[in-house]
């Protein structure tokens, strides 16, 4: 009896192991072909039910956007869904493994090279103008040479700075290279300020403020053939730059945990820091005097590259009624639509044209961001993004709060990110 | 194990014409266990035979639509997790958690019960509230109003240690103090968890032994060593085991406090498997899941040796 359940249960594992094993052929053709040709235009009829996923104030607010796409397309009926940011990753995972999916969903940027290589997003038909929306806001769509989605919104860091402070230093324009951010928060550090500048030294999304400083000198996270090239000259100079604020005091260092931002602006113990542009309505809440403080483009030296981040709208491979959910991702595109969307959440719109609205263009804060979006840059999209990451944070806290130096540390960045791979 | 006696009983019942009942037992029986098994096969051991066959496996996220074509790598995960300096440093802080706050939750923890215990000590159930309240309290409130308390600038421990002249350090933001002050804020947390079971295990030595050493003689020290320890054993055995255990796994003040910094200082095994597990590495994951299973079973069978019973 017993040696029969054994023989039974060695049975099923056999079968299971030889179910097992990856195709021999090269690995592309198991994740989708490399070069599989664009999709066609979407030409059925734009009728019957979609659903959409959407997370934060973004999910909160659909019912907005679904309205006004049902009246012009009256024989769509749009659910919408929203789902909180903590589980949206594993909610997309799990549909997308089990097959289960919604047919349009909000997709963080740098999770784009995951779900595409998963087999999980339709890859985006041609009728959609790639050149409609802000360069390296679309290059976050594009994974492995093949575009999945449309940027819906987008963000990007800039510096934000006090010119009370800065006056007293005896600086009356923005810092235009690196050179003049130094001396900018030297001087408002001596004018007073407890730290002249804020830079994230350590702990996750560390390299969201540094990464710009890597582009400014013309580094590049991966190059075109796959080769990554983080321990390269531009890897040791933005570090080294960038510990260098840390080491003079002008950077809170281990401190900055311990300091909230928006109160030591606000108050003038912070001369400057960079961040996104949803820290014009936290700084204004915490009392900063708008007379008092401005934004100013990244400082530029082979360029002035910032970071670009925001979502994407992405269609699910296994929807099975793409028609109406590439229509409505096209709706969001459209200038009107992403200037009405802006007025409901405060999204900047990832397409240029909505930037000539003077809701936008008239907002000299805004109008700043929307400059800086011309030279912005994202990660690239590959699956192994957020491990990579990691990696470059650890590294750079390394030198900021450890003691290795700059070039150990592009390194071994280099070293582990070829170890763990592109993953495409 | 019940194969003899089944071999002497089954012709028995077989020959006999009761065997209709005894098989309808049988059926009404395992209808009976019939949930609980299925429920076990499907949620517990199921995705536990899963998992160790994941770890010989090279599975990652991008494979989840055919998780069946992957490849078996044999060891390769458990040596690349051994090599692998993050995770060295993850299992080195974890001992540190379990040999430092094993020992810290388990001497307060006793200290408090035998004072406790002391018939002279008044508002005993104010005290023993009071201990174990921080046990029943959400560890993510406590995370939080601990790193108030630790902060640099503004934390009640530095305003106290600055009223007698000392400049305190970054409690968790020092690499060399931010392992000890999370082991300090755990043990304080896990203490009255043990108290109350050691409590039990004192209120179940009998008194007359007490009296009889007393009447012979025998001091404080004496009765501690000869009469409560080994009478205690089999609690010190329980508590030795779930705070081993509970210490293992430690994850949440970290994830709350520090995110395992600062330089890895607070990370720990648990901690590098659930980031593992987030950036989709499941087959390492598995084989570091495994390895901390292993280390939790190796020291729970120490455990067992080292308090047997000697009689």
């Amino acid at each position: 009896m017993r040696s029969k359940t054994l023989v039974g249960a060695i049975a099923v594992a056999a079968l299971v192991l030889a179910a097992c094993g990856r195709d021999d052929g090269d690995e592309g053709a198991e994740s989708g072909d490399t070069t599989p040709a664009p999709a066609p235009a979407e030409t059925g009829p734009v009728e019957g039910e979609i659903s959409v996923w959407a997370m934060g104030a973004e999910g909160e607010n659909l019912g907005v956007l679904a309205e006004d796409f049902m009246a012009e397309n009256p024989d769509v009926a749009v659910e919408v869904t929203a789902v909180p940011w903590d589980a949206a990753h594993e909610r997309i995972v799990n549909a997308i493994a089990g097959g289960q999916v919604p047919d349009v969903s909000l997709i963080g940027t740098t999770w784009m090279g995951e779900f595409a290589s998963l087999g999980g997003l339709d890859p985006t038909p041609e009728t959609i103008d790639p050149s409609q929306f802000f360069e390296g806001a679309w290059n976050t769509t594009v994974v492995d040479g093949v575009s999945y989605g449309v940027p819906w919104y987008v963000e990007t860091r800039l510096l934000y700075y006090r010119t009370d402070l800065a006056e007293q230093a005896g600086v009356s324009e923005p810092p235009a290279n690196w050179d003049e951010l130094k001396q900018l928060a030297q001087g408002m550090s001596e004018a007073g300020a407890q730290y002249g500048i804020g830079l994230q030294p350590a702990q996750i999304g560390a390299w969201q403020t540094w990464m710009p400083f890597f582009w400014q000198q013309g580094g590049e996270i991966v190059d075109d053939s796959g080769n990554f090239g983080l321990g390269s000259e531009a890897c040791v100079e933005a570090l080294t730059y960038y510990d260098s604020f840390n080491e003079e005091g002008l950077s809170p260092g281990a401190e900055f945990p311990e300091i909230v931002i928006e109160a030591a602006f606000a108050d003038g113990s912070l001369g400057s820091f960079i961040s996104g542009p949803w820290m014009i309505g936290i700084i204004t809440d915490a009392g900063a005097d708008p007379e008092t403080w401005t934004v100013a483009h990244q400082p530029t030296e082979q360029s002035g590259t910032s970071f670009v981040g925001g979502g994407n709208l992405a269609v699910f491979s296994d929807s099975d009624n793409k028609a109406a959910a590439w229509a409505f991702v096209e709706y969001a595109s459209q200038p009107e639509v992403q200037v009405k969307w802006y007025e409901t959440v405060s999204d900047l719109p990832a397409v240029q044209a909505a930037w000539d609205d003077p809701a936008l263009a008239d907002d000299e804060l805004l109008a700043a961001f929307g400059e800086q979006l011309d030279d912005a840059k994202a990660p690239p999209s590959i699956p192994t993004w957020e491990q990579i990451a990691s990696v470059i944070d650890a590294q750079i806290e390394q030198v900021t709060l450890g003691d290795a130096t700059p070039e150990d540390a592009c390194q071994a960045m280099q070293d582990e990110a070829s170890a763990i791979g592109t993953g495409l | 194990m019940t194969g003899p006696t089944t071999a002497i009983r089954e012709p028995v019942v077989a020959g006999s014409r009761v065997g209709r009942p005894r098989w309808r037992s049988i059926l009404v029986s395992w209808s009976f266990t019939l949930p609980f098994v299925i429920l076990f096969v499907v949620f517990m051991a199921g995705p536990i035979v899963v998992s160790l066959v994941t770890s010989f496996t090279d599975l990652r996220v991008t494979d989840i639509r055919n998780p069946f074509a992957v490849d078996f790598v044999g060891l390769d995960n458990y040596v690349n997790v051994l090599g692998d300096d993050v995770f060295r440093r993850a299992a080195f802080n974890t001992a540190i958690y379990v040999v430092v706050g094993v020992t810290l939750t388990m001497g307060f923890g006793l200290l408090i019960a035998i004072g406790l215990n002391q018939a002279v000590v008044k508002f005993k159930t104010l005290f023993r509230a009071g201990y174990y309240l921080p046990y029943v309290t959400s560890i993510v409130a406590i995370a939080v109003v601990w790193r108030l308390l630790l902060s640099e600038e503004t934390g009640l421990v530095n305003a106290l240690l600055s009223l007698i002249g000392i400049d305190g350090p970054g409690w968790l933001t020092d690499t060399r103090f931010a392992l000890g002050s999370m082991v300090v804020m755990a043990a304080w947390r896990g203490t009255g968890f043990l108290m109350v079971i050691f409590l039990a295990g004192l209120q179940s030595i009998p008194s007359e032994l007490y009296e009889a050493a007393e009447v012979d003689g025998a001091g404080p020290w004496q009765r501690f060593r000869s009469i409560t320890l080994p009478l205690l054993r089999p609690t010190l055995l329980l508590t030795a085991v779930i705070a081993s255990i509970g210490w293992l796994q430690f994850f949440e003040e970290p994830f709350v406090m520090t995110q395992g910094g600062p330089l890895n200082s607070t990370l720990s095994v648990a901690y590098h498997t659930y980031n593992q597990f987030s950036f989709g590495n499941y087959g390492p994951t598995s084989a570091i899941s495994y390895l901390l299973f292993l280390a939790i079973a190796l020291l729970a069978f120490g455990q067992f040796r080292l308090f047997r019973s000697k009689t």
